[in-house]
């Protein structure tokens, strides 16, 4: 099912992966050892943030961090967003970044 | 005699203790409140795991880089030095000899920790 | 500040080097044979400058909750490796800052072989 947020315009591989990183399904113009390596690194950076956002809420005893819905890296042209056990690559120039945000918070309940 | 218990014999140390690299279990002993023991315990976790993670991705841009299944790390500041390897913390005085004595008999006594386990 | 052959005559040093905040290696000096090179040194110091500001979070978290003082401004960050550590330290731009002055010094930073690693005379040296 996650094979629907490859039609949003500016999504151009997205990734499901285990709790313990290993990749799930994947599709997207990459080859399967990137897609791998992208699942990997994804799986690293939920727990990096969820670890940060732990100590952020700890030390400004404000509710609301925990737990963290995703992460977001944006370059030059491409962008890494996580949500749950998914990620993508996005095209900057193409497609609008609230519309696949909103989309994969949705895609990854299921 | 434990890890932290050797490390808290050592002059300079104010409190050692562990914690599970998955979870939110700890144990620790010395000069140091329970809940301040327990937020040592997720700082040094989150740190640990950050190197960790940082390592592994270090090693997919280049690998042989050495910085793939880091052991610890120690933060220096003006009069307290907090290290930490494998699973254990250790908080000390910055006593001339502390972090030396401190950081050699930890990579020693925790040489097989697995850090795949991060 | 100290001089990167100066920093290079300490015990177990296979490298010295400064850096940018931002991570960005700026000048480097490798012992003959060490088996680093500037592409590692980035990369090395990319990570070092991002566990830097996550210790100085950590440290002022933790000061402002216990009213335990002396961890922060973190002076030094090392990350223990396998074979060997690198030590960072901020120490210089530290005293900068509280001095007021409108422009700071790189980072520096020194990579020692584990058997031989000095890290309080890396830390003494560094500070200075």
């Amino acid at each position: 099912m996650i094979k629907r947020l490859l039609a949003l315009d500016g999504v151009l591989a997205v990734c499901r992966f285990r709790d313990d990183g290993s990749l799930v399904e994947s599709y997207g113009g990459l080859a399967t050892e990137k897609l791998a390596a992208l699942s990997d690194v994804a799986h690293d950076y939920r727990r990096m943030v969820q670890g940060q956002a732990d100590q952020v809420s700890m030390f400004t005893g404000m509710r609301g961090w925990t737990p963290p819905r995703g992460w977001v890296v944006r370059g030059e042209a491409l962008t890494l967003c996580g949500v749950g056990n998914l990620v993508c690559v996005l095209d900057n120039g193409e497609g609008s970044f609230n519309d696949i945000l909103t989309e994969m918070l949705e895609v990854s309940h299921w | 005699m434990s890890i932290v218990a050797e490390l808290l014999a050592k002059p300079g140390v104010l409190a050692a203790g562990e914690y599970a690299f998955r979870g939110d279990r700890f144990s620790y002993k010395g000069q140091m409140s329970e809940e301040h023991a327990r937020m040592a315990s997720i700082m040094c976790r989150a740190t640990t795991m950050g190197v960790c993670m940082q390592g592994r991705m270090a090693e997919i841009t280049r690998s042989g880089t050495g910085l793939h299944k880091p052991r610890g790390w120690l933060l220096h500041g003006a009069d307290y030095s907090i290290c930490v390897v494998a699973n254990v913390f250790c908080f000390m005085r910055n006593d001339k000899g502390t972090v030396n004595a401190v950081v050699k008999h930890m990579r020693q006594a925790l040489a097989d920790v697995n850090m795949d386990l991060v | 500040m100290a001089k990167l052959d100066s920093l290079l005559a300490l015990p177990g040093a296979l490298a010295a080097f400064e850096f940018r905040a931002s991570g960005e290696l700026l000048t480097q000096e490798i012992a003959p044979n060490a088996p680093l090179d500037p592409e590692i040194l980035d990369l090395v110091c990319h990570m070092c400058a991002a566990n830097m500001s996550i210790c100085n979070m950590q440290t002022r978290g933790w000061e402002a909750i216990t009213g335990m003082k002396g961890f922060f401004p973190v002076r030094e960050f090392t990350l223990v490796g396998f074979d060997w550590s690198v030590v960072v330290s901020s120490a210089q731009r530290e005293a900068q800052r509280a001095a007021g002055e409108p422009t700071l010094a790189p980072y520096q930073g020194v990579v020692l072989a584990n058997p031989k690693a000095d890290y309080e005379a890396t830390f003494a040296a560094l500070d200075k």
